[in-house]
């Protein structure tokens, strides 16, 4: 099938598209955008967050057709030119990032906690981030960045 | 995956009508369970019918004092609205306590009814599984036992009920809408889920062709309630053991009591035989824990679960004691 | 001739300077790349844990969308096994025979057109097996045991004497499961072929290695293979050994004549790339009535698989954790049908810690004395088998400061003696001693008509800042400003380097950059001081600094000249050293070589009705010898720490008792902290430079998560007076 998405702003198509492929395979394999990352494809881990209509979703649980007509944003559509989105400033500042697999996922949650909540607590930033696992940092870090970001913005 | 044909229904009737003349075809909601599963191989449909886009998302209040949720509200719209988190915060509480919030954002409301079992046997399909194979057996049944039911299982199916929000509907008394081609009719939730018995592929009162359109809650008995939901992580983890509860306590006496338990049965558990333990009796640990044991008494256990009875049990007491001392929770 | 020694850039908290690529989502990492006409491959594995083949069919999956081929043990070559590493024996070549020896060993795979057609095809490959009856558990009496696998075990005086005179004696048996190390990134092998010449991209924590093996493996010469793994979405040991599933990708682009690509699924990952071996450890202890350890016994059986070899000495760290007369530590390993076992952060030292420490408490509170004592008491102040002086050791300073930082002195010495609400709440400790590694290492450093330099090395970053503090390093040895460094790391046609693995690469490879360095300037030098065009014409090199992008006379940094104007007026392009580092001998030293020490403080809440535990925090306290980078530094211990924690009370890979299938491969299913599990934690570094290593750098990759277990276990006693020694620590054994 062909895919209609509107993809980090950029009307985007996909031509001889498989109904089983998720979304992130698409913006993956046929999009050239390999930020949202495949760490489990089971909707476990959150490595492939993007915006979905401006809500977070796993995107290796959204069957392309889904996304059809829809708007996306990924990880690589959140800084502005050279200009790194507050959020994404404030991890790498805050040392929030290490092997860096999990943070494409981490950076656009993040983001939208604090579109959300722009002053989270300490509690609504670890439950709203969750969902995104992390073997490295011991999240501590990431903690901070949030934290750093929320008053940066 | 296999192939399959993906058709995205534009109204209600044509999602109806193309269910029913396709012999093995499934709706798609928010694909949180059906694409994960679709990729494992355990649910092979020939043509799925995206219903995201239908118009059953509204939050209505009725007259009497119930609320009317659509199936394709969102998990997290459900959580947040302010009818559902003054009236009836034992729902907000299950939602927000299942998945994560990436999840949550997709997920429905009537794929949460739905939602199908994390079994780690009925997950693989080299395992013998009477859910997914009917007569193929139970791999579960002297394996790896620790996150199966206690209650209403069966020799052919020890499985248990994966979802937070089921519990707390099954509660509070909530009617499913169903839809077909054929006409409407309405469903108790506590009727919607079937046990295992000898046919645990039967998993709920949904014929094929039917289309969950809404779920009703009545007016709540009280707005007391409370959903504890016992994990080993804090958060994202399926329940050990979870109780959905409404307590209503005059003059020291139980006077309403809705209670149900999750993580522990094959379906949502209404636990009746605490309802009828509780109500009249006084409002105290004492009467909290025959009720517990009451509700428990006809549990049955493998090796690695055992310990779920008496957690039910203490999981049962510690929240009845919690809504009758947390002034905060009415 | 010597660096400028003030210069803020070595220690320092700098930011990681890949962190841009990695938050922008623009770094490599090896699923992310894609070469011109590639393939793509998914596995088959088996379902059985024992037996043979009967028959494989392969007919439906090749007919197919898209598939161009399918490998199984009918048309796979006979392939050798890779070589024996400094790591140990490579595993065994795949699809050879029809014998199925685990669930999950890979029994064929698929090459289509696209990912989504190989895994579709994959599963229309027919098996058929005649199951043997597996052996799947320690007690099994048909299983084989291999006694003293690495002559490790240890004897000193006469243990049995030692308990015979103790006045108190502790003896008990723990038990740890399998985990399995799950890195995010899924593991991922991109091959590709141009005649004899190969190129892969694999997510390994070594490229040198893998490069060895595949060119034995396939027969072609190490310089013709090209092994890149620039970033790495983790690996805490999965990444240290070529796996089946690397042999198979490039056998696949070599059979299709075009580049293959192997994502493994999550699933996979649990039976492919090795997990942390479960054990039973029995410790006895022995101590007499004023706290002095007498005699300490350690025995541990882990689980191996069966033609396969595994690195797990889990008691050998307990015959120099403590000052004590009588000793023995012995470790046993039991073949079994289980996927192979592989070194998960801290291997040996997570499970044998956990175990040790856990006894100390127990001998803590037969003895009726706080458990910190106990390990001052009977702390190593020389190290206890070799009794040379440490070249390093700070663990009295990491128990007095962390202590201090904790509160430890307000702990009250009974269990179950405090509480809140319904939560009571208990505090417990671990020390750890941690091995010294090391491992040889090249480098180059090169300096460019920019003026700036760049360091160069088939060592990778796992995540640890090895580009960052590389960069630091080079920075501050050329008097460089860090922008103007830049490092090529994890590509095996660049100068060796070992595994990113051990906690040793930071000491060996910034060994060998800083060596590179030192040659590099002593090169620059020459240059200069014969060049009568030169400020520094004539200089004696003592009189030399590198700062300021360049060469400067000490104490006169106007006279001097920039790389780039050294370079330009002998018309070179750039100027390169090669550098290298060996390990140091203790014997030459007389010293012990001392890894890193750390000690924990861990305070738990456990549920009174439900017994859920929750770690409420941690304080950690590390002697990390010189630290490179304080933020890169610490985010390694803190992920250790949860590391930890998850160990402690979540993780446990579950192997069907009956099947031998691991049954909850999954995220949803295996449980690793996430962040609403965190506690506060607090993390220290103490300590000096270690006097053994050029840098003074001990590593700190793994230091983080060993005792951590045991701290829990121990915090989790003192909450509830119920001693756990199966980890994980649920709530099912405290209800």
């Amino acid at each position: 099938m062909r895919l209609n998405v509107t993809v980090n702003g950029e009307r985007r198509q996909a031509d001889d598209v498989w109904e089983g492929e998720s979304l992130l395979y698409v913006l993956r394999e046929r999009l050239g955008l390999p930020g949202s990352k495949n760490a489990c494809e089971q909707g476990e881990c959150g490595s492939c967050t993007v915006y979905l209509d401006d809500v977070p979703a796993c995107s290796c649980l959204v069957a392309a057709g889904q996304a059809e007509g829809r708007e996306v944003r990924t990880v690589e559509g959140l800084a502005e030119g050279e200009a790194l989105d507050p959020v994404q400033q404030s991890f790498v500042d805050a040392g929030a990032v290490q092997c860096g697999f999990c943070t494409p996922g981490l950076v656009v949650a993040a983001h939208d906690l604090l579109d959300r909540v722009p002053d989270p607590s300490d509690e609504e930033i670890r439950e709203a981030l969750a969902g995104n696992l992390c073997r490295c940092t011991g999240y501590e870090k990431i903690l901070d960045a949030v934290r750093t970001a929320a008053g940066a913005r | 995956m296999r192939t399959f044909s993906y058709v995205r229904a534009p109204d209600v009737e044509t999602a109806l009508r193309t269910i029913a003349t396709e012999p093995n075809a499934k709706f798609l909601g928010g694909g949180t369970n059906l694409v994960d599963l679709m990729r494992e191989n355990i649910e092979r449909p020939d043509v799925v019918v995206d219903i995201s886009r239908l118009p059953l998302t509204g939050i209505d209040e009725l007259p009497g004092g119930g609320v009317r949720i659509g199936a394709l509200v969102r998990n997290s719209s459900l959580a947040a609205h302010p009818l559902v988190r003054t009236r009836y915060p034992v729902v907000s509480q299950a939602v927000l306590g299942g998945a994560s919030a990436q999840l949550r954002n997709m997920a429905t409301v009537g794929g949460n009814l739905l939602q199908r079992t994390r079994c780690l046997y009925f997950y693989d399909e080299a395992s013998a599984c009477n859910k997914r194979e009917p007569g193929s057996g139970c791999s579960a049944l002297g394996g790896f036992t620790r996150n199966h039911g206690v209650l209403g299982v069966s020799d052919h199916c020890i499985a248990a009920h994966p979802s937070d929000l089921c519990v707390a509907l099954a509660a509070l008394d909530a009617e499913v809408e169903v839809e077909s081609t054929r006409g409407t009719r309405r469903i108790p939730l506590t009727e919607f889920h079937h046990l295992p018995g000898s046919t645990p592929h039967v998993e709920t009162a949904l014929a094929p062709d039917e289309l969950v359109t809404s779920v009703e809650l009545p007016a709540p008995v009280t707005t007391r309630s409370r959903y504890r939901k016992v994990r080993d992580r804090a958060s994202y983890a399926f329940a050990l053991v979870s109780v959905a509860a409404a307590l209503e306590v005059r003059d020291d006496t139980v006077t309403a009591a809705r209670l149900a338990l999750g993580g522990v049965a094959p379906k949502p558990w209404r636990a009746t035989e605490a309802e009828r333990v509780l109500l009249g009796a006084p409002a105290t640990e004492e009467s909290f824990r025959s009720a517990a044991e009451a509700e428990l008494a006809s549990a049955t256990s493998q090796d690695g679960n055992d310990f779920k009875i008496e957690l039910a049990r203490r999981t049962i007491v510690a929240t009845l004691r919690d809504l009758l001392t947390d002034r905060s929770a009415a | 001739m010597s660096t400028a020694e003030d210069l803020p850039v070595l220690g320092a908290p700098v930011d990681r300077v890949d962190g841009p690529l990695k938050v922008t989502g623009q770094a490599p990492y090896p699923s992310d790349v894609d070469l011109p006409g590639q393939a793509h491959a998914a596995l088959v594995q088996s379902t059985i844990a024992a037996g043979r083949i009967t028959d494989l069919d392969t007919t439906e999956a090749e007919k197919a969308p898209g598939v161009l081929a399918v490998l199984t043990h009918h048309t796979v070559p006979r392939l050798p096994r890779g070589p024996m590493t400094s790591l140990g024996v490579s595993p065994p070549a795949p699809l050879q025979d029809d014998r199925i020896r685990h669930h999950g060993q890979h029994v064929a795979l698929v090459v289509a057109e696209s990912r989504e057609q190989a895994t579709a095809a994959a599963r229309l490959v027919r098996v058929e097996y005649a199951p043997a009856d597996p052996v799947l558990d320690f007690d099994d009496p048909r299983a084989v045991s291999v006694d003293d696998p690495w002559g490790l075990d240890s004897h000193r005086g006469d243990v049995d004497a030692g308990l015979a005179s103790a006045d108190v004696t502790v003896d008990a048996v723990y038990t740890t499961p399998d985990n399995t190390n799950n890195p995010l990134g899924l593991f991922s092998t991109l091959a590709a072929w141009e005649g004899e010449r190969l190129t892969v991209y694999d997510a390994t924590q070594w490229p040198a290695m893998v490069r060895e093996t595949l060119a034995e493996v396939f027969g072609v010469p190490e310089v013709s293979v090209r092994v890149l793994s620039p970033f790495l979405g983790g690996g805490f040991g999965a990444g240290l050994r070529a796996w089946p599933h690397v042999i198979l990708a490039v056998q696949a682009a070599r059979d299709v004549g075009r580049p293959v690509k192997l994502v493994l699924t999550r699933p996979q990952m649990f039976t492919s790339v090795g997990h942390r071996p479960k054990g039973v450890q029995r410790v006895r202890l022995g101590a007499t009535a004023d706290a002095t350890l007498v005699a300490i016994e350690h025995h541990s059986t882990s689980l191996l698989a069966v033609e396969d070899d595994d690195y797990e000495p889990f008691a050998a760290g307990s015959a120099v954790a403590y000052a004590c007369p009588h000793v023995v530590t012995a470790d046993r390993q039991v073949r079994a049908n289980v996927p192979a076992p592989v070194s998960m952060r801290a291997p040996a030292h997570a499970q044998g810690n956990f175990a040790l420490e856990s006894a100390m408490d127990e001998l803590a509170c037969a003895l009726d004395v706080d458990p910190l004592e106990l390990r001052l008491r009977n702390h190593a102040d020389v190290h206890p088998a070799l009794g040379l002086p440490w070249s390093s050791n700070a663990l009295r300073e990491c128990y007095a400061v962390g202590a201090e930082r904790f509160g430890w002195s307000r702990r009250p010495a009974r269990p179950r003696s405090r509480r809140d609400g319904h939560w009571l709440v208990g505090q417990g400790m671990a020390g750890v001693s941690y091995p010294w590694y090391q491992a040889p290492s090249l480098a180059r450093v090169t300096v460019t008509a920019d003026g700036g330099a760049t360091v160069a090395s088939s060592g990778m970053d796992i995540g640890t800042g090895t580009y960052t503090v590389l960069t630091q390093l080079c920075a501050h040895l050329l008097g460089l400003p860090l922008e103007q460094v830049r490092s090529d790391l994890g590509d095996s046609d660049l100068p060796e380097a070992p595994q990113a693995g051990g906690s040793g690469l930071t000491s060996a490879l910034g060994s060998a950059v800083a060596d590179a360095c030192e040659r590099l300037l002593g090169a620059l030098l020459e240059l200069v001081r014969d060049d009568p065009e030169s400020p520094l014409h004539g200089s004696d090199p003592e009189d030399v600094v590198a700062a300021g992008g360049g060469l400067r006379r000490r104490g006169d940094p106007g006279r001097g000249e920039t790389y780039a104007a050294i370079l330009a007026r002998h018309g070179r392009p750039q100027l390169g050293a090669d550098g290298a580092s060996t390990p140091a001998q203790p014997t030459e030293l007389g010293m012990a070589l001392a890894g890193a020490f750390g000690a924990h403080f861990a305070e738990v809440r456990v549920d009174e009705d439900l017994g859920l535990v929750r770690v409420s925090r941690v304080t950690t306290v590390i002697d990390g010898g010189r630290i490179l980078n304080e933020k890169t530094a610490r985010s390694q211990v803190i992920g250790g720490v949860i590391g930890g924690i998850g160990m402690a009370v979540f993780e446990d890979t579950i192997t069907d008792p009956t099947t031998g299938r691991i049954a909850n491969a999954t995220f949803g299913d295996y449980l690793v902290p996430v962040h609403a599990d965190v506690p506060d934690l607090d993390v220290t570094f103490v300590g000096e430079p270690d006097r053994a290593s050029a840098l003074g750098v001990k590593g700190v990759g793994e230091v983080g998560l060993v005792g951590v277990a045991a701290a829990i276990a121990n915090a989790v006693h003192h909450a509830t007076g119920v001693r756990v020694r199966s980890l994980p620590i649920t709530l099912d054994a405290l209800l």
